[in-house]
């Protein structure tokens, strides 16, 4: 087992991880036109997101670029380390976290708290994707823990007392959260010392297993957390109505996301497959992950208001990925991680669509959507083909990831796990349909809908009244276009999934690291 | 290797004479500053001429005065006493910027200045000592020099609190004398240079008292629950002194006592053996939480950081508890640590208190409008104590939580990651107002002239002191930084045996 | 040089006894010409002591016999190590005599200086006479010398409630005196001796014995009376708060102590002989000093009257003293007879800077002299390292000793003496922190005291050079040991316990 092989000494992923950062100062810059800072901003995420599309080239070459960041202590240090898995959900955070970007400056008010959503974007940026490169567990934590913290701030950006309330709770369950995944860390050091990942794990066979259980269950709650298994979902679906629209995109998309990513490095990374397998905690890793799916997607219904309903259809989508993981198969887990990336773009269309709404009409709740099909047609478009897309239907990209998770699940047998992958498609459908036949069919109630939009507008938004009783009006270009860049890579990554340096091949790559030939 | 070299006793005789000229010549302002900086200066020169050595290896030793064979005054300059007195003497540069900004026009600035450079005399002196006796001999010094700094307000309020610091205090003192005696009488030597001095033949009883006069003694200062109830009090002093004194300087001697009755005087073999340092242990966990929790409820800000104290200190004492390597190389980095970020948060606090007159933590709604470079950091402060990585405090915490493992005691994991969220639990709530609650009411704006949101001398020991705590999280391993003196302080510990790492 | 300086050995005692008689003729025409001829006299008093020290240092212990009579028929004047006493004692009185000029302004009439001054000469010539003698007839000879002249000097300064203490404190001297007469007279018929080398030699054939032990314990009994320890501390408090400041000093911090070093010169005797077993004695002893050490802190405590608070802390004082004495053990004894001087020095520190204030403001209780440190900010300094250093707190004269006597409690496994001695002396801060609190951190409440000044260079500077003392002394506190612990060493082994 060397992981070794192929590592080259390269600045490229430190690079795609301070030029964010360069944003921040950038942002909190006085004296710059507004302009002027959306293109430095834009333009930076936008070499970000290069350099990332690089390393995937890399990555594909055979190569692992590494850089050390820091050395604190002889015990301590930073390193980053592109892998297969890391250079896929890099690429997703940066080309994700580019639209969201592009998006927000349209969608933020101008004030004094533009600047401080912008800086701290750009730091979540820089985190997130510090959390894809992060080489060992260490760096996994800091960066991890950085942009939990850092989260808050965009959370509470509202500053409504719900957002605060909102804030409030997701601080107080990332940060017990992350405390567990530091004691992971503490427990793993201790058994093993050794911290960088290697495919296959690190962590000794012959440890005392009840020390090992304890680790493993420490960074499963812990990364659980932030990946939204139930019952540890309690903060997403307030914290996301409360965001706004284009964070609660990257929210949903990648941040969610690290959680689960969090939990895939530490069976496959830390603890490795052969060591999960025997230590017996798979069945009960597939129990919490398809109670997640169900759960999420059964309260999704529930839901009046339409970024609730998505959050909660977040919390179903990430047991997926967790499905996949405690699976252990790796048809399956290259089903999970490109699921990863295709449920990325696709919440991340939802999200923006939603926030359109909001932006154009103050529409936040299922009712008052009805007839907003015909006001702004491109943007239910994008918002239709997205939730298709999570459905599963073909050619879309989640029909690509639901595909290669049942081809998985069937490879080892696991018959329970398909029908917990079926049911979720069938309330994704359940939930996300009633919205587009809102949208388009539904018959308008002008005087409800006018009230309602009115009344429950958030500061941002200005209503031109009713949506349908007007022409087609649909959101400036800057907030537009990201979406339907978006949704067109929902389509692309369905239609395109074979292209080389398209994830599924990343994913494959990675798959082959954890399971060696298998 | 010992060096016989003066070094160790200038180093507190400095701020001795500077105290001494303050009293003197004090009444004039120039001369008051310059004599006081003149002797911060000095003293951190020497402190520092002394570093090179002390990572290669060499202790400054300087015999002073022998009362009788054995018994007599005697300066050791070993590498965790250059630890401590280089944070103090460094803190005291800072805290001696940031008074002579805070104290501007107050009363009595004299005696102040003189007090507080005998305080630090003192603490150096402390960390110098080369035995119990010289030990003990700065120790209640300094308990006696606090006294006017505390009640310095001369107010009913200051003078009840100071009675209750000093009650405390020497009886603690009290005990640690009792214990001091004692340890002399049945070991016949006094020493601090070797890693333990009692045999284990003297039997558990006696072995029992001794450990338990020095630690009562010691803990007072520590804030080792029960022992904590003047410090929250004391915190009627001007906020320099809080600062200096009450997060660093008094607190952290007690501490520092401890830990060298732990290592020094009993030694991690003959603990390892006795099992006394269990119960303390638990009681070093108990502070932890008990005084976290009741910080939660504090409203006053010093207060809040008051408690917050008393359980950070807790830190060091359960560090060196635990009687591993790693464990005491988190207990020693952590008087560092918590040093710089405690003193960030007394600096901001006490600057805001002197801009705005505000005091308590309902009270700041919005303040980061007003003093953006101060709240950011406090923020920078609060994450250290939190532990979030890449700060001073993240250090701390996972070589204590590693000490705690190696011990075979993973509760006290548990400990530390309740610790941590309650800190967050009480120090969020006061960044969260700050910034993101609108102000009840406009902040008054700058004076005119003004280009800072306050004094200069505030503001640049707020900022270094923040920028130090970031730098204490991602250089520890630069030889010269504090990790640096902590393990060859760690080392010398456990060169007797023990457990080795 | 060698024995050289023996010679001056009777003249240290002379010279202040002449000089006492002289006083009033020197100061026939000018009264106020007699503090200073006092002080000249001791001043050279004090050089021939420090000859004396200087040749006790060099060659050890060394005798003199006066009129060149040979012993045991002649008077012995024999200079050992505890005898090196006279030295801080001259020292002492060198530095108080100057603080006196200026007191007595308002204390007494100028026409009765001379009586003052040469009361003070004999009262020092006396205690010079009881450190050095070599006989026990001197000894209650010296005795009786300083016992009179001290209740003369009560009298002398006071008014109205002065006679009252000053015959309180004749009555119980007088009872002391007795015993001590008794005691002496029973050696004598015991070994026909009154030479204290003799009589050891002597009663070490007579053995041991109900009758050496009576007169042992008459002596004991004699000498804690003069000592003021806790039971037949009565006289004291009075005697010393009402007496003129300076006299207050001399009082307590030197006279006291006669007590204490003439329980040392019957040590040496008795033990020289080892005829006596004393365990249950010097049980006793250390129950006493405990006992003496809280309540002496007990009493202090209600006093409003800071001079009333310093007597009582006296008693706390001997105590510890008297505890070292009875704990036995090398440490506790040298810690103790250490303190006989540490406490002298800081007692006459915390007298002189009350009585400066007393003289500057003319109030002398607490409550009375709030914010005094405002208007006299180094007479207050000089009390506070006083304060400190009767507590015992580092960095201090008292500290030292304080921790001998404790290592010594502990070293002869009497753990919870060392306790009650730790813990009583903090009892004793209370009181002290509540006159710091007053004098530093309280708004004053008289005109007297807003208006008061620093008190005048003559008064000021004793008090400067006392309260530095006590801060040298605390940190280079081996001189003083350097000179007890052979003289220790040498009796311990017949201390019993």
């Amino acid at each position: 087992m060397s992981p070794s092989v192929g590592v080259v000494v390269s600045w490229w992923p430190g690079i795609a991880v301070a030029l964010p950062l360069v944003g921040v100062a950038v942002s909190a810059a006085t004296g710059w036109s507004e302009r002027r800072r959306a293109s430095v901003l834009a333009g930076l995420t936008f070499g970000s997101l290069l350099v990332a599309l690089g390393l995937i080239r890399e990555v594909l070459a055979g190569r692992m670029p590494e850089v050390h960041l820091l050395h604190m202590t002889a015990q301590l240090w930073m390193v980053l380390r592109v892998d297969a898995a890391g250079a896929l959900y890099g690429a997703t955070v940066a080309a994700l976290g580019l639209l969201a970007l592009t998006y927000a400056f349209g969608y933020v008010q101008p004030g004094p708290r533009r600047a401080r959503f912008f800086a701290f974007f750009m730091a979540c940026l820089a985190c997130t994707l510090g959390v894809a490169y992060a080489g060992n567990l260490l760096t996994f934590l800091v960066f991890y823990e950085a942009f939990s913290v850092l989260t808050y701030a965009l959370v509470v950006h509202e500053q409504t007392p719900a957002a605060i309330a909102a804030g409030t709770k997701y601080i107080a369950y990332i940060l017990v959260g992350g405390s567990l995944v530091l004691a992971g860390v503490l427990l793993t050091f201790f058994l093993a010392g050794d911290l960088a990942f290697v495919g296959g794990g690190f962590l000794p066979v012959d440890a005392p297993r009840g020390q090992l259980l304890t680790a493993f269950w420490c960074f499963v709650v812990g990364f659980g957390v932030k990946a939204a298994l139930v019952p540890l979902h309690g903060w997403v679906p307030d914290a996301h109505p409360a965001a706004p629209a284009p964070f609660s995109a990257v929210l949903s998309g990648v941040m969610v996301a690290a959680g689960a990513f969090g939990i895939m490095r530490v069976v496959f990374d830390v603890v490795g497959v052969g060591l999960f397998t025997s230590l017996g905690v798979a069945p009960w890793l597939t129990a919490i992950a398809a109670v997640t799916i169900l759960v999420g997607a059964l309260l999704a219904l529930g839901q009046e208001d339409l970024k609730r309903r998505l959050a909660y259809s977040t919390i179903s989508q990430m047991g997926y990925l967790t499905l996949a993981v405690s699976l252990a198969g790796s048809g399956v887990m290259a089903g999970g991680l490109v699921h990863l990336v295709h449920h990325a773009f696709m919440k991340g269309t939802l999200f923006f669509c939603a926030g359109l709404w909001i932006h154009v009409t103050g529409a936040r709740r299922l009712g008052e959507l009805r007839g907003v099909g015909a006001r702004m047609p491109l943007t239910t478009a994008a918002f239709t083909l997205a939730a298709l897309g999570m459905i599963g239907v073909p050619p879309l990209s989640g029909f690509v990831s639901k595909w290669w998770l049942g081809v998985g699940m069937l490879e080892i047998g696991a018959g329970a796990a398909l029908a917990v992958l079926l049911a979720g498609a069938l309330l994704a459908a359940a939930y996300l349909l009633p919205v587009v036949y809102a949208a388009y069919f539904a018959p308008t109630r002008p005087g409800a809908a006018t009230g309602a939009g009115a009344a429950s507008r958030a500061g941002g938004a200005t209503p031109t009244g009713d949506p349908a009783s007007r022409g087609a009006r649909e959101a400036p270009w800057t907030m537009l276009g990201p979406t339907l860049a978006a949704a067109a890579l929902t389509l692309a990554f369905g239609l395109g999934s074979h292209l080389r340096g398209f994830p599924l091949q990343l994913a494959e790559r990675a798959v082959l690291a954890w399971f060696g030939g298998g | 290797m010992d060096v016989v070299d003066a070094r160790p006793i200038l180093a507190p005789f400095v701020s001795f004479l500077c105290a001494g000229l303050v009293f003197a010549v004090g009444r004039s302002i120039f001369w008051r500053r310059f004599f006081t900086f003149l002797a911060a200066f000095i003293k951190m020169g020497l402190v520092l001429s002394m570093l090179p050595g002390t990572l290669r290896g060499v202790v400054y030793v300087y015999d002073f005065v022998e009362f009788t064979p054995g018994i007599g005054i005697a300066f050791r300059a070993d590498a965790y006493g250059m630890f401590f007195a280089l944070v103090s003497s460094t803190l005291w540069l800072f805290t001696t910027i940031y008074a002579i900004g805070y104290m501007q026009g107050d009363r009595d600035r004299v005696r102040f200045f003189g007090f507080f450079a005998l305080c630090v005399s003192t603490t150096v002196g402390v960390a110098f000592a080369e035995n119990l006796l010289t030990f003990f001999l700065f120790y209640e010094t300094l308990t006696i020099c606090t006294y006017p700094l505390v009640v310095h307000a001369e107010t009913p309020e200051a003078l009840r609190a100071g009675r209750i610091y000093l009650t405390y205090t020497l009886i603690g003192g009290g005990f640690a004398l009792v214990g001091a005696v004692m340890v002399n009488a049945v070991a016949g030597t006094l020493t601090l240079s070797q890693p333990g001095i009692l045999s284990g033949d003297l039997g558990t009883p006696t072995l029992a008292i001794i450990f338990t006069c020095l630690t009562i003694g010691f803990g007072v200062k520590a804030g080792i629950m029960p022992l904590h109830g003047w410090l929250p009090i004391a915190m009627v002093a001007p906020t320099p002194v809080s600062a200096l004194l009450h997060a660093v300087a008094v607190v952290k001697v007690g501490a520092f006592g401890v830990t060298r009755v732990i290592y020094n005087v009993f030694g991690v073999e003959l603990l390892g053996v006795l099992g006394f340092t269990v119960p303390l242990a638990f009681l070093a966990a108990f502070t932890i939480v008990a005084s976290s929790t009741i910080a939660l409820t504090q409203d006053h800000l010093k207060r809040r950081l008051a408690y917050s104290t008393i359980s950070q200190l807790s830190y060091i004492v359960l560090g060196a508890a635990l009687l591993t390597p790693l464990a005491a190389t988190a207990a020693i980095i952590h008087v560092a640590n918590q040093a710089f970020a405690k003193i960030t948060m007394f600096f901001v606090v006490g600057a805001i208190a002197r801009t705005t007159g505000k005091k308590h933590v309902s009270e700041i709604d919005g303040i980061a409008a007003r003093m953006p470079i101060s709240m950011a950091a406090f923020t920078i402060a609060a994450l250290s104590f939190v532990g979030v990585p890449l700060t001073a405090g993240f250090i701390t915490k996972w070589y204590l939580a590693l000490g705690a493992l190696e011990a075979d005691a993973w509760w006290f994991v548990l400990v530390l990651i309740v610790s941590a969220l309650l800190n967050a639990g009480y120090f969020f709530p006061i960044v969260h107002r700050a910034y993101f609650r609108p102000a009840k009411e406009p902040w008054p704006t700058l004076e005119e002239g003004r280009r800072f949101e306050t004094a200069k001398t505030l503001l640049f020991p707020i900022v270094i002191c923040a920028a130090y705590v970031l730098l204490l999280g991602v250089t520890a391993e630069v030889p010269g930084m504090p990790f640096s003196i902590a393990q060859v302080a760690v080392e010398s510990f456990f060169a007797g045996g023990g457990v080795v790492p | 040089m060698n024995a050289g300086w023996a010679e001056a050995l009777p003249w240290t005692i002379v010279l202040p006894m002449v000089g006492a008689v002289l006083t009033p003729a020197v100061a026939a025409r000018r009264p106020r010409l007699a503090g200073t001829w006092a002080w000249g006299v001791l001043l050279v008093a004090s050089a021939l002591a420090s000859g004396l020290v200087y040749q006790l240092a060099t060659t050890g212990p060394f005798s003199y016999d006066v009129g060149g009579w040979a012993q045991p028929y002649g008077i012995e004047l024999r200079f050992d190590h505890f005898s090196a006493w006279v030295l801080p004692l001259l020292l002492l009185f060198v530095v108080i005599v100057p603080f006196s000029w200026r007191y007595l302004d308002h204390v007494m009439p100028d026409e009765r200086r001379p009586a003052f001054y040469a009361l003070l000469l004999l009262n020092a010539g006396g205690m010079i006479g009881f450190c050095v003698t070599g006989d026990f007839f001197n000894l209650f000879v010296f005795t009786e010398v300083v016992s009179l002249s001290s209740y003369a000097l009560v009298a002398v300064g006071g008014r109205g409630l002065a006679a009252f203490a000053a015959l309180k404190y004749l009555f119980i001297g007088a009872v002391s005196s007795l015993l001590m007469l008794f005691a002496t007279a029973q050696l004598f018929a015991l070994t026909g001796s009154l030479n204290m080398a003799d009589v050891a030699g002597r009663l070490a054939d007579v053995g041991g014995g109900p009758a050496v032990m009576v007169a042992f314990a008459a002596y004991a009994v004699s000498f804690m009376v003069k000592t003021a320890m806790f039971p037949v501390h009565v006289w004291l408090p009075d005697a010393h708060a009402i007496a003129p400041s300076p006299v207050s000093a001399v009082l307590s911090g030197m006279v006291v102590k006669i007590g204490i070093i003439g329980m040392l010169r019957v040590y040496q005797v008795f033990f020289a002989a080892d005829v006596l077993e004393l365990g249950a004695f010097n049980q006793t002893l250390v129950w006493f000093g405990a006992i003496s050490i809280v309540m002496g802190a007990f009493f202090a405590i209600f006093q409003d009257d800071i001079k009333l608070m310093l007597a009582y802390s006296t008693i706390s004082n001997i105590g510890y003293i008297v505890l070292g004495l009875g704990l036995a053990s090398p440490y506790a004894v040298i810690g103790a007879s250490v303190h006989v001087f540490n406490h002298a020095l800081i007692k006459a520190t915390l007298f002189l800077a009350a009585g400066a204030i007393i003289h500057q403001t003319g109030l002398r209780t607490l409550s009375d002299l709030r914010g005094i440190a405002r208007r006299m900010p180094q007479t207050s300094a000089a009390m506070a390292v006083g304060a400190v250093s009767i507590v015992g707190l580092p960095p201090t004269a008292g500290f030292v000793c304080k921790w001998y006597i404790a290592l010594g409690a502990f070293e002869s496994g009497q753990a919870p003496f060392g306790f009650a001695l730790v813990f009583g002396a903090l009892f004793i801060f209370i009181y002290y922190v509540r006159m710091l609190n007053a004098f530093y951190f309280q708004e004053p409440v008289h005109d007297v005291v807003i208006e008061a000044n620093e008190a005048p260079w003559s008064m000021r500077a004793p008090v400067i050079v006392l309260a530095t003392l006590c801060l040298v002394l605390g940190v280079l506190g081996g001189i003083p040991l350097s000179f007890v612990e052979p003289a220790v060493l040498e009796l311990l082994p017949f201390w019993g316990n």
